[in-house]
């Protein structure tokens, strides 16, 4: 294979990475080639033991690879030295792992220090995670572990991981062992996090609707960590790409994909003259989801969807928005 | 002559010998202390060594103490060398056993993380496992100094220093004028020694554990 270092955009590259413990027959994890782009949020789901873990912690090597080469941000870090490479790879875990004998504080500024930091800038840069994490930093710089509860622990395990500003951060099942109400939160914020830090993130879940509702793409891993399928919610939800993927997905897909798809990507409809009923106005980019929420709410069963630069204000009956969303669904 | 009497007018040698006593057991804590922890750290990688060891420190306690004096005599000679040797001897296997267990038993979470975010094998070692380990490590010196404050008054039978020579005198020459209320003295003495130094070890472990780590 010839030595060709990924595209620009491309932070994470696994190229045929696998895994086999010594002395056995098979591959724990057989060979994987995945393309990692700068910004992404990439979820890996899959049952347990279909290698979603070990992919994630192959790639700060804390499962050394045996065949195979993982690139970071345009480098082949396959033997580079594994402490300096994690210093530079944020890492979260379910259990969180913060080290309970340090303070919030000396938790999150660990790896700053390893990195050589001035004391001034650590000290700024903890209240500003502990900000961004939402947690007052002056209530919690000097707090220990066990005085917080899990979620604001799993909190202050981002804070940690995003100390040194890495470019990437791995996240094996981080709010796995937090209760449903508290997780949704968590989840809603981690998203908006990710819209101002933008890091390349790979995400372990084997919660389906989890991934659906975070990943930029999913990597659905099978049986023998197989990855049946490597795509957008959307594009699995329409086109799984086989009968596993779909009983993956599982029962209320079809809706589910309703709150993905852009009611602008939806064809159809008639343009100009809206008929008698009062109907509901939406811009392009709401998703079909909550259009039909929205007409559900008004009791109508028309939708306008806004003109848009050169497009046509467009007005789609009930009816005609069922059809043309499933139309993609059918293909 | 009544007990208080006895140890009033003998306060001196009684105090004398006491400071002679804790003095042995510390110095032989320390020294085994030092192996304890050494040995339970430098066999991290070399676990049929470090089973070893367990099973030679841990049958080394079922030799009777007065017969291990008794057969240090030749090598050691009489006095202090020999007691120090078979206290030492006698310490070294509860600290190494809970150095093991404590270093066995931190949260292979928190372990994870920590090599997750660059820890190498000496800073998670020196920054992590050992602070959490630290207060198992620390009982296993406390369980073996009040161990060997017992042990050490049998050093008196190899002409070693502190309270046993009270024992064994008073003991020897029973029924002889004060006879009991000197060996009463004697295991008194050692009792309160235990005592004290089970206190000390409370307050140096309230002292050097962190604070996140307090129940």
């Amino acid at each position: 294979m010839p030595d060709m270092s990924p595209s620009p955009d491309v932070m994470i590259r696994l190229e045929g990475v696998a895994k086999r413990y010594p002395g056995q027959p098979a591959d724990a994890m057989a060979p994987l080639s995945m393309d990692i782009r700068q910004g992404e949020l990439v979820v890996l789901v899959g049952p347990s033991g279909c290698g979603k873990t070990t992919t994630l912690r192959m790639i700060n090597r804390l499962v050394e690879p045996s065949a195979g080469r993982v690139w970071i941000a345009g480098r082949d870090v396959t033997h580079a030295d594994p402490d300096q490479l994690r210093r530079t790879i944020g890492y979260v875990i379910q259990q969180i792992g913060l080290l309970p004998h340090m303070t919030v504080a000396q938790n999150v500024e660990l790896v700053p220090r390893l990195l050589g930091w001035d004391r001034a800038r650590i000290a700024g840069r903890v209240d500003e995670l502990l900000d961004l994490v939402g947690l007052d930093p002056a209530a919690f710089r000097n707090r220990y572990p066990k005085e917080l509860s899990g979620g604001q622990q799993q909190r202050v395990g981002v804070a940690r991981a995003l100390a040194a500003d890495p470019p990437v951060m791995l996240m094996d099942e981080p709010f796995g062992a937090i209760d449903p109400i508290t997780r949704e939160r968590l989840q809603d914020e981690f998203l908006k996090l990710q819209d101002q830090i933008r890091k390349t993130i790979v995400f372990v879940t084997h919660d389906i609707g989890e991934a659906l509702k975070l990943g930029d793409r999913i990597g659905i891993f099978g049986e023998g960590s197989r990855l049946a399928q490597f795509a957008t919610p959307l594009e699995i939800l329409t086109n799984p790409a086989d009968d596993y993927v779909r009983a993956f997905v599982g029962a209320g897909a079809g809706i589910r994909r309703l709150s993905l798809l852009r009611i602008a990507d939806v064809h159809g409809g008639m343009t100009g003259d809206v008929a008698d009923q009062e109907p509901v106005r939406v811009p392009g980019d709401t998703t079909v989801y909550s259009a039909l929420e929205q007409m559900l709410q008004k009791g109508t069963d028309r939708v306008v969807i806004d003109s848009n630069g050169d497009l046509a204000e467009r007005s789609l009956s009930l009816r005609e928005l069922l059809l043309a969303a499933a139309e993609g669904a059918r293909r | 002559m009544s007990f208080y009497e006895y140890v009033t007018r003998n306060a001196d040698r009684i105090g004398f010998l006491t400071a002679q006593h804790v003095e042995v057991v510390l110095l032989s804590v320390v020294i085994a202390a030092v192996f304890g922890v050494g040995l339970g750290i430098g066999t991290e990688r070399a676990p049929r060594l470090r089973r070893a060891l367990l099973t030679i420190t841990g049958t080394l306690l079922t030799i009777p103490s007065f017969a291990l004096f008794g057969l240090l005599i030749p090598v050691l000679g009489l006095g202090l060398a020999p007691t120090v040797v078979a206290l030492t001897g006698y310490a070294v296997f509860p600290i190494l056993r809970n150095t093991v267990t404590g270093l066995e038993t931190v949260d292979p979470a928190v372990v994870d993380a920590a090599r997750g975010m660059g820890l190498g094998p000496g800073q998670l070692l020196r920054l992590v496992r050992l602070p959490l380990a630290w207060p198992v490590i620390l009982n296993g010196i406390r369980v073996a100094t009040i161990m060997v404050v017992a042990i050490a008054a049998i050093g008196a039978a190899v002409s070693g220093p502190g309270l046993g020579e009270l024992i064994f005198r008073g003991l020897s020459r029973l029924g002889g004028a004060n006879a009991l209320n000197e060996a009463l003295s004697g295991v008194v003495g050692v009792a309160l020694v235990a005592l004290a130094l089970d206190l000390l070890f409370v307050l140096i472990g309230w002292l050097t554990t962190p604070r996140g780590l307090h129940a």
